[in-house]
């Protein structure tokens, strides 16, 4: 189907379908009636014009039996005629035929004889006879290829003696006699024809045309349709009697259809053009009828495309109606929408709070301002949430919104904003960065006094960080700023520039984890064992087992990195899994080489919050039968302490030891010693590295010694490099250390020859070789 | 008087003692007894010599606008007469060949003859009223005689031996309206042949 774009289109075509569909079949209705009518008025006429013609042949007849009846009644020439006197007969004959004007008069005899007509052959002769024998009187008479209209009258003399016959030709003349009497224009036609020969019309006095002959072949005396080279007409064929008794006659007459028709012709034409004017009328009223009703559509239609775009969408009300209603309706709807619309955006870029730009406003002035000399300050307020806590959230909400005002009277013409709960944000510009930084110092400052909120005294610390719009960063330069802050509270600095590399790049940071989990499938990361000596026995009894990932792009990858980001993002217990199931299967290559160790493995303190993963990793070392150790590193705060406890009481039931590594760094304490329950505890590195220059670090690592033993715990010294540090730890009681002067860390084919190696040895015999 | 002489002369016939008699029934082809057909018998061995007399008398009147009798047997070299018993005139004629005459409007109660010389039949007509039609059948036999309503002719005093019989009648459908058959006449007794003959009433024709 057809589908019109537009409402004008399919109300001209529609109206105008259908107007023309009437039209046509009015054409059609009447052009059938006129010419159904006209068939019929043909057929009517062409029936009188029948009867008529039947008249005037019966009157011919008439005439031509008067005359004959004259002459074969006349004494005179009946006696002549009985009494054989040819010559007289004769004269007689030629005498009435030219007074009567008639083409034959002839006579033929009771016995046969024809008189007055030579040229009738004798079988024709005969045949006529006979037919006048037969009682004819009367009929179309053919003479050669002639046809004639002939009457019969007998001569009584007083018995019959014969029979005089006139006879008149039925030639074009004769029948254009006819014609011409006809009160309709026929055309008439004599078609005659002996049995078994083709008809003959007297119309050319040759063979009929064939769809006449055709027609004539018909016995109905009704009108019917006849096919002409002058087109269709209606016509009626009359059968007329013929002297003799092989042959055929037939009247046709014709009337053309298109004659009949010429009157009604004049009367179609004013149909079709009177049509074809309404029709022009109609579409024209239509198209301008649709345009008036579509040309308010149009214009709301186009109105709704701007409301759409957010632009002017006011309509002109023009009109009462349903499309008047219609508009005025689309007007308030449009000034609604723009209203909320601009409530929306209002809200959606202020701060409800402080009735600051909010951060989504903020970038948005950002975006629009020259980046060039343009700076981002984000400034905040030092332990905002204990501040909110202490005096509530709406004196919090206060006291910001006083920071800002004091902002705005400090820097008039720069943006201020709210960057989130506990930051503002300024935008302003300055020469340079150094300068911009310089300006932001001294702005901190005079921010930094205590604010009066509900008549309290609020003292404020504040840092800020600053970022440039023009530097070309992938974070934002609000997010710098904001960054920069962090940095700047780290490193206590009243202000700080954002620093790009410090920051790093979290993007790769992202993409390095997704590689870690390939590389842990595809072997990039591999494992490295660091011996464990026993101070006392003089002979290694344990390993630490060490992640080691050999990058191929990035190269050497520091466990420090990917281990901290692993814990970071998650990705640690894959991790963690995976290097236990490496451990687990190395210690059993181990012990096939004859040497049974501890195998220490390091766990991330955040693994001590997942129950599924210690039931798994018991799993594991229950199914090996492995011995392990596992060293908890303390990088993590410990969330939930009693699952925490939990799951090391579930390891230490299941004969895993436990160790605290790192220990005397970071976050540890004595409240951490609590907490776990441990076997082991190492001591950092940091100590034992300058065991042999402090002493002041030797002591701390003697009485930490003496502490873990005193809780009964093994103490691991970490970092021993020299014999030294190795003698002062053995003397100090250290059980176990670990160290280069020991061994790096290797991998496993590398420990096996180190053991096998000190196997061969006895232990003094090793440090011997060491010191020397 | 004439019946008389009929007898007389049939007595005084020398064949008599040796003849016999013939009855000629005349049919149509429905089987129907055909009147006024004129029977004649010409044996072999000749017709008698001497003058021919009919038992009826040699007139043809016209009366009620008719001929009467329709048809008239006469012997050849007869006088015919034609008498009028209507009050209107008559003009008679007949244009048959060898007996053509004309008698001109001959009033009531006047009476012309006619001598009918030659053999045959002349067909006599009413140039006045066209539905006048009666025809004379001149013969040259004494044999000879028209039949009646039943269609019947009877003949006596035939002499044995071959003969043959014609039939004429105006409307009989044959060359010259008469047919003819051979036939056997016996010595004494009487012999009845049946002659079936074909008749055509002409169209609109006399009531006979």
């Amino acid at each position: 189907m057809f589908r019109f774009s537009s409402l004008r289109g399919r109300l001209t075509v529609l109206y105008a379908g259908l107007f023309g569909v009437a039209l046509l079949a009015t054409a059609v209705a009447v052009t059938l009636s006129v010419g159904g009518n006209a068939r019929h008025q043909v057929e009517k006429e062409l029936a009188a014009g029948g009867a008529v013609f039947d008249r005037l042949w019966a009157m011919k007849a008439s005439q031509l039996a008067d005359g004959a009846r004259v002459l074969s009644r006349d004494f005179g020439f009946r006696e002549a005629f009985a009494s054989g006197d040819a010559p007289t007969v004769e004269s007689a004959l030629t005498n009435l035929k030219d007074r009567l004007s008639l083409d034959r008069a002839f006579i033929v005899g009771a016995d046969g004889t024809l008189t007055g007509a030579p040229d009738i052959g004798q079988a024709a002769a005969s045949d006529l006879w006979s037919a006048l024998d037969g009682g004819a009187q009367s009929g179309v008479l053919r003479i050669g290829d002639t046809p004639y209209q002939a009457v019969a009258e007998p001569i009584l003399a007083p018995q019959l003696v014969g029979w005089v016959v006139f006879a008149e030709k039925l030639d074009r003349q004769e029948m254009a006699s006819l014609e011409g009497l006809a009160s309709i224009p026929l055309s008439a036609a004599v078609l005659t024809r002996q049995t078994g020969r083709p008809w003959r019309s007297t119309d050319a006095g040759k063979a009929a045309d064939p769809r006449l002959s055709k027609f004539a072949d018909i016995k109905t005396s009704g009108p019917r349709p006849l096919q002409t080279d002058r087109g269709e007409a209606v016509a009626l064929a009359r059968p007329l009697a013929v002297m003799g008794d092989n042959a055929d006659a037939v009247l046709v007459l014709r009337y053309p259809l298109d004659l009949a028709m010429a009157p009604y012709r004049s009367l179609l034409v004013t149909l079709v053009f009177v049509g074809l004017l309404g029709l022009a009328l109609l579409v024209a009223g239509s198209w301008l009828l649709a345009r008036s009703i579509t040309r308010p559509i149009s214009a709301l239609d186009e109105a709704a495309r701007r409301l759409r775009d957010g632009e002017d969408a006011h309509v002109a009300v023009e009109t009462g109606d349903e499309i008047g209603r219609l508009a005025d309706s689309f007007n308030a709807m449009a000034s609604g929408i723009r209203e909320r619309e601009n409530r929306i955006i209002t809200l959606a870029l202020t701060d409800q709070e402080t009735a600051l730009p909010n951060r989504r406003a903020l970038e948005a002035a950002i975006a629009e301002a020259d980046p060039e000399g343009l700076y981002i300050a984000a400034i905040g307020v030092d332990r905002f949430p204990q501040v909110r806590a202490a005096v509530g959230y709406r004196l919090a909400g206060e006291m910001l919104r006083q920071l800002a005002l004091r902002m705005g009277e400090l820097r008039p013409g720069d943006l201020a904003a709210r960057l989130s709960s506990e930051r503002l944000a300024l935008m302003f510009r300055a020469a340079n960065p150094a300068e911009a930084l310089r300006q932001l110092e001294a702005l901190v400052e005079a921010l930094s006094r205590p604010v009066q909120v509900d008549g309290q005294t609020i003292d404020v610390g504040l840092n800020a960080g600053l970022a440039a719009v023009a530097d070309s960063h992938a974070a934002a330069p609000a997010e710098r700023a904001s960054i920069a802050l962090d940095q700047a509270r780290i490193g206590h600095k009243p202000a700080l520039a954002f620093d790009a590399e410090s920051y790093g790049d979290p993007a790769s940071k992202l993409s390095l984890m997704s590689e870690m989990l390939a590389a842990l499938a595809n072997g990039e990361i591999s494992m490295a064992y660091q011996p464990k000596h026993d101070t006392r026995a003089g002979v290694t009894t344990g390993v630490e087992a060490l992640v080691r990932w050999n990058h191929p792009t990035r190269g050497f990858v520091s466990p420090d990195m990917f281990v901290g980001l692993a814990e970071e993002t998650g990705h640690i217990r894959a991790l963690t899994v995976w290097t236990l199931d490496q451990a687990l299967r190395d210690q059993a290559a181990l012990r096939l080489a004859g040497h049974d160790l501890t195998v220490s493995v390091n766990l991330s303190g955040r693994m001590l919050a997942e129950p599924e993963f210690a039931t798994r990793a018991i799993d594991m070392i229950a199914v090996a039968g492995g011995r392990i150790c596992l060293e908890i590193t303390e990088t993590a705060v410990i969330d939930h302490p009693e699952t925490a406890h939990d799951i090391i009481d579930r390891f230490r039931a299941a004969g895993i030891k436990i160790s605290i590594d790192d220990y005397g760094s970071g976050l540890s304490s004595l409240a951490y010693l609590k907490q776990i329950r441990a076997d082991e505890l190492k001591i950092d590195k940091e100590f034992i590295l300058t065991l042999d220059r402090s002493a002041r670090d030797a002591l701390l690592v003697k009485s930490t010694v003496d502490l873990a033993h005193s809780l009964g715990l093994q103490i691991v010294a970490e970092g021993v490099e020299t014999a030294e540090s190795l003698a002062i730890l053995t003397a100090m009681g250290c059980d176990l250390a670990q160290g280069y002067f020991i061994a790096r860390p290797m991998p496993l084919t590398g420990v096996v020859a180190f053991l096998d190696e000190a196997r061969a040895l006895t232990a003094p015999a090793l440090a011997k070789a060491r010191k020397a | 008087m004439r019946p008389l002489l009929l007898f007389l002369l049939v007595v005084l016939t020398p064949t008599w003692a040796w003849a016999g008699d013939l009855v000629v029934t005349v049919r149509d082809a429905a089987g129907q007894p055909v009147q006024n057909a004129v029977v004649t018998v010409y044996p072999a061995g000749g017709a008698p010599k001497g003058p021919i007399r009919f038992a009826w008398p040699l007139t043809v009147a016209q009366q009620n606008i008719q001929f009467d009798p329709f048809v008239l047997v006469a012997p050849v070299g007869a006088a015919v007469s034609f008498p009028n018993r209507d009050k209107v005139q008559h003009h008679v004629y007949s244009f048959s060949a060898g007996n053509r005459f004309e008698l001109k409007l001959f009033g009531r109660d006047e009476s012309r003859s006619v001598t009918f010389k030659a053999v045959g039949v002349a067909a006599i007509g009413c140039n006045i009223h066209d539905q006048m039609v009666g025809y004379v059948k001149v013969v040259d036999t004494p044999f000879a005689i028209k039949t009646g309503a039943d269609g019947v002719a009877t003949l006596r005093g035939l002499p044995a031996g071959q003969a043959t019989i014609r039939v004429w009648h105006p409307w009989l459908r044959a060359p010259k309206n008469e047919a003819s058959m051979a036939f056997a006449l016996p010595a004494a007794g009487v012999a009845r042949p049946a002659i079936a003959v074909e008749i055509r009433r002409p169209a609109g024709g006399h009531m006979h």
